[in-house]
């Protein structure tokens, strides 16, 4: 399905919220999502399913001050 | 000596609040915390580089002691983006601190008030330890106490310049009228500026420029290390008053001439 994440276009043969972080090889306990602009929490991204066209946020921890 | 810093229900035994980036590599970076021996770590919050995931994820570099960590909202530029971020630092699950920065201008990144108060005001009702970055006001600094926050940051001076703290009788002023935590929080450039900051009543600094782009930050690690003690030490003792005019140590009577 076609998906935006992060400001770009993909084509993923994903399903869930938990597919995506997997495709991206994402270490699970440093990423947040974002899905539609709803967070997504951890617990629920097996369940999270996607639909063509959505709007994923992935984001981390980075250095800063 | 028993000093602790208490924010949020948590204790500290150190007083600095340590930023993680803009440091020469990992290694040199875990260093300088080591020696700062720094409890609070601060970060950003951004998108994930989905070409090269690791690139950017400060935190497998950091190993297995336990920090509280402070993420940031900097590149907000309105309370609602600041919330946003914060929320998505939250659901992370590393932490429900978050440090508010809110600026609409590159050049300097000084806060906005407006923003910061509102945005402070959201968090603090929401749950979040809120510790929002502020301008040296001393009225601001106590709008955003009224507003929830665990501790107040005023800046001595913008974002990464080390110029030092620009206005010594604000701080002191705003470390006199909180009854929070405040935390003097960018533009200190190396140890003077750190014992400044604490002898004029703050409770701790936030730092990242002055030992990340030091020539040696591990040895600015420590050095800031022991200028928050001796700055702390001095305000506990009480300075003397300023003079005009000498005071002899020494009593002039029984000179042999």
């Amino acid at each position: 399905m076609r998906l935006h994440i992060n400001g770009e276009t993909y084509d993923l043969e994903v399903a869930t919220m938990a597919d995506v972080v997997h495709h991206f090889q994402l270490q699970k306990g440093l990423v947040a999502t974002e899905l539609d602009g709803t967070i997504i929490d951890r617990d629920r991204w097996d369940d999270t399913e996607l639909r063509d066209g959505m709007k994923i946020e992935l984001v981390q921890f980075v250095g800063g001050g | 000596m028993n000093d602790v810093l208490t924010i949020g229900g948590k204790q500290f035994d150190s007083r600095l609040f340590l930023g993680t980036g803009r440091y020469p590599n990992p290694f040199v970076q875990n260093q300088s915390i080591e020696a700062s021996e720094a409890e609070v770590l601060t970060f950003a919050i951004r998108r994930v580089n989905l070409n090269s995931p690791d690139e950017d994820a400060i935190l497998q570099h950091l190993g297995d002691k336990t920090f509280q960590y402070l993420p940031n909202t900097s590149g907000a530029t309105s309370a609602e983006e600041a919330v946003r971020i914060a929320k998505l630092a939250r659901s992370s699950g590393l932490s429900n601190w978050i440090k508010i920065e809110v600026s609409r201008n590159d050049k300097t990144l000084l806060p906005d008030p407006i923003e910061t108060v509102k945005a402070t005001e959201i968090l603090a009702n929401d749950g979040f330890v809120v510790l929002p970055y502020t301008s040296d006001d001393p009225a601001l600094c106590y709008r955003l106490q009224e507003a929830g926050a665990a501790a107040v940051m005023p800046g001595g001076s913008p974002i990464g310049t080390g110029l030092g703290i620009l206005n010594p009788y604000n701080i002191e002023l705003i470390t006199e009228e909180l009854t929070v935590p405040v935390i003097v929080d960018a533009g200190l450039g190396s140890a003077a500026d750190v014992t400044k900051a604490m002898e004029l009543g703050a409770d701790g600094v936030l730092l990242n420029t002055a030992i990340a782009k030091a020539r040696n930050p591990v040895k600015m690690a420590e050095a800031v290390k022991h200028a928050i003690k001796a700055g702390r030490l001095s305000y506990l003792s009480g300075r003397i008053p300023k003079k005009k005019y000498a005071t002899a140590s020494s009593t002039v009577n029984y000179i042999s001439k």
